[in-house]
Order: C-alpha cells, then sequence, then structure tokens
C-alpha cells in the first residue's frame, strides 16, 4: 500500500477511533488528542503496517498504547500490581455508589472499571471485535481476555444496578 | 450450575465466539436455564446502553485538526473548539478568551483578531450601496491586489456550496499592517465576511468559534495567515464552513 492509499483508507476509520478513543478515555477533548496522536503516529509507522490485519486493529493498537502511556503516568490504577489476581471490586463499587450515577449511568460507571477491564469491555461490547483481536490489540493471551471481560461485565451489572437503585431513591 | 466453563461460554456465545456443537451446547442451555437467560440478556443491555452513549461519535464532523493530521499536515490542537462545539461553553467573546490561563499575550493577539474582524463585519456588512471595494467581477484583481497589502499570497474561497456568493473585497486599515475582508452574501441578502491578515507572530492557533451576541466568528492562525470568519449563523454550520474554507486555503495550486 503506498502513502497515499493509506491514507485514503485511513479517513473512514477516523470516527471509530473516536468512538474508541472517546469511551476509552470518557472525556472527549482528551479522546481528540489520542485520535490525532494516533493519526500522526500510523503516519509515521505506516511501513510498519502488515496489511493481512485489518487497519482498524493496528490503529486500534497504537491508540491505546498511547492512552496507556498517558494512565501509566496518571492513574492511581497504574499502581496496581497485577490486575487479573484481584478479585471483585467492591472499592469500586463503594466509590461509585457515593456518586449520584442518575446522568448517562453507563459512562460514569465505565469510569469506575480499572482500565485494564474498561479496555476490553469496550473493544468487544462497543467496538465489537472478536476475541482474537482483541488479544492482538492488547498483547495478552486470549485467556487473560475472557477472564477481564467477565469480570468488567459483571462489575459493570453491579455498578449499573446499584447506580439504579441510587437513582430510584433520589427519585423518590 | 453454569459457573466454571459455562460461564466463559456464555460471554463466547454473546459475543458471537461460537461455532457448531459449542453453540449448540449454550442454545440448550438457554433454553432450560432461566438464570444463563438472564445473564446473556444483561450483556446484550450492556452492549445496548454502550452503543447508545457512544455511536453518535460516529456521525459527528470530524475536528479538522485530525483530519489535517490524517492527510499528513498536523495543526495545532482542538481543545477549545471541541469543548465549544459540545456545546459546553458557548458563551462571549470575553469568555472565551478568559479560558486559558498560561496563554495570555496569545489571548490579546486572538482578542484583536477576533474583535477586529467583528468591527470589520459590523461596519461594512450592512452597507448596501457600497458593501466592497472591488467587485467579485473583478475577482483575480482583488485577489492579487490583496495579497500585494497583506504581504502574503491569499485566496478567494469558493462558498457557492453552501450556499455564498461572492461579493467582493475591500483593503481596512489596522494598527499594525493592513487588513483584507472579503464579503460573501447568501439568497437572503444574509452576509458574512472572511477577514484575512498577515499571521506576524508566526503563532499557529486551530480554529476558536467566538458567539458575540448572535454574530458568530471562527478564528485561526496558521501559516503565514491569520483568518477569521464572520456571519449570523449556528455554530455547527459555521464550524463545517470555517473547516471548507480553511481546506480551501490550505489546497495547493
Amino acid at each position: 500500500m503506498n502513502s497515499s492509499e493509506f491514507q485514503k483508507n485511513l479517513l473512514p476509520e477516523l470516527p471509530h477511533l473516536r468512538r474508541f478513543a472517546r469511551a476509552l478515555s470518557g472525556d472527549a477533548a482528551l479522546a481528540d488528542d489520542l485520535v490525532q496522536d494516533c493519526v500522526e503516529r500510523a503516519l509515521k509507522k505506516q511501513h510498519l503496517y502488515d496489511s493481512t490485519r485489518p487497519l482498524r486493529a493496528w490503529l486500534y493498537t497504537i491508540l491505546r498504547n498511547i492512552h496507556i502511556s498517558h494512565w501509566r503516568q496518571a492513574a492511581p490504577w497504574g499502581q496496581m500490581k497485577n490486575i487479573d489476581d484481584m478479585e471483585g471490586f467492591e472499592g469500586a463499587i463503594e466509590a461509585a455508589q457515593e456518586h449520584n450515577l442518575s446522568l448517562s449511568l453507563i459512562t460514569q460507571a465505565l469510569d469506575h472499571l480499572p482500565p485494564q477491564h474498561r479496555e476490553v469491555l469496550v473493544l468487544i461490547s462497543l467496538e465489537e471485535v472478536s476475541y482474537r483481536e482483541a488479544a492482538e490489540i492488547i498483547g495478552v493471551p486470549i485467556g487473560t481476555i475472557m477472564s477481564r471481560l467477565s469480570r468488567a461485565r459483571s462489575t459493570l451489572q453491579k455498578l449499573l444496578e446499584e447506580g439504579g437503585t441510587t437513582v430510584l431513591r433520589v427519585v423518590k | 450450575m453454569f459457573e466454571t466453563v459455562e460461564n466463559w461460554a456464555l460471554h463466547a456465545y454473546a459475543d458471537g465466539e461460537l461455532e457448531g456443537d459449542d453453540k449448540k451446547a449454550v442454545e440448550a442451555l438457554l433454553a432450560r436455564d432461566e438464570a444463563a437467560r438472564k445473564v446473556v440478556a444483561s450483556f446484550a443491555a450492556q452492549k445496548q446502553q454502550l452503543h447508545r452513549a457512544y455511536d453518535a461519535v460516529l456521525d459527528e464532523a470530524v475536528p479538522a485538526s485530525i483530519l489535517a493530521a490524517a492527510k499528513g499536515r498536523s495543526l495545532p490542537r482542538l481543545h477549545w473548539v471541541t469543548s465549544l462545539v459540545a456545546g459546553l461553553a458557548l458563551v462571549g467573546l470575553g469568555t472565551v478568551l478568559g479560558l486559558g490561563v498560561s496563554q495570555h499575550f496569545e489571548q490579546v493577539q486572538q482578542a484583536s483578531l477576533a474583535n477586529r474582524a467583528v468591527v470589520a463585519y459590523q461596519t461594512f456588512a450592512p452597507e448596501v450601496r457600497h458593501p466592497v471595494e472591488v467587485a467579485a467581477d473583478d475577482q483575480d484583481h482583488l485577489k492579487a491586489w490583496l495579497s500585494k497589502r497583506i504581504g502574503t499570497e491569499i485566496k478567494i474561497p469558493d462558498l457557492q456550496e453552501a450556499g455564498y456568493t461572492l461579493l467582493g473585497g475591500r483593503l481596512l486599515a489596522e494598527e499594525d499592517h493592513p487588513a483584507g475582508q472579503l464579503m460573501y452574501e447568501d439568497a437572503n441578502k444574509k452576509r458574512l465576511t472572511i477577514y484575512l491578515t498577515a499571521n506576524t507572530g508566526a503563532k499557529e492557533q486551530a480554529l476558536v468559534l467566538a458567539d458575540n451576541g448572535g454574530l458568530v466568528t471562527c478564528y485561526w492562525r496558521d501559516g503565514a495567515l491569520a483568518m477569521a470568519i464572520s456571519a449570523d449563523m449556528p455554530h455547527d454550520a459555521m464550524m463545517t464552513l470555517a473547516k471548507d474554507i480553511y481546506e480551501q486555503m490550505d489546497a495547493k495550486g
């Protein structure tokens, strides 16, 4: 694929990259910064793109790596030792209960997931990539993807239910 | 009952990862187990909620800075614009410019760019008999003249697609440097101006939208030019038009 072809193929991916970035980061301005960084990096490294792989998955990999380098620097989650060894997320749920989850419950609930769970959930439930693609994007075995997905979904479900109850209490 | 092995199978089933016998086995489980059905339904509900929350992003216009980056040309970031367009802070000019903290000097520059564009609009857009000095039928001369006086090559964007016809343009006297104004008009005689001046600070500035009591101005600094578009139109229409103008100005040739 030559450079102008690559650029042409890049354009239709931009809306998807923006959605992925928005759901990953939860912040519109930050998300567009991520997309811009991602696009710049993709153009610079286009010679590394393996065209047997879907372009979108490759772009998601780049965007996700940039995102990760941000939260490793900034987020308290970055200090966690091994996310896959942890049991449940009672702490996250309690923290969420303290907030009023009345507005856009799902986006707020996402903010309470550890990023390692959030990215798997977003890739699979929103971007609808396969488990194998998710494993390639994140660079972990499929089993890890499934375990994180399962934890993400059950935490999210609890958050949504707890959040819903909070809303009902507030409405009364 | 569907703990352990079957728990992941429910996820895999919900995500379309199962085929053949594995898929049939889960379908058989779902047929007899209400709890399993509920679990699978909860995955689908989460998926639906995620789409409802984020799919709107797919229909949004991609910001100019990202489009430029995708074409291999990077622009300054669009922080202000994205938040403005998201409708978070559609306020008066002064407030918009007060948003930043550490960019006082640039803000003063920007403020004067937007303010001068607004003043020029308010002065000449209501003109019935003499809206322009050089009319559209002398467009080549207008382009050459303004380029020479402003000191950098300008282009006269074609806004027919957006419904605006070029009336012509004029030279403006400014404190430090000559500026130009291009004037357009739509079928309802509503006017739009493009204010052009040399980007003397050589600073780049992404598109910023300012609403000055109905008169919307979108301005930026890119390369040798600083520009401001002013018209009475909705913010999203202005952003679309401004991006179009930006691209026309930036196009080669």
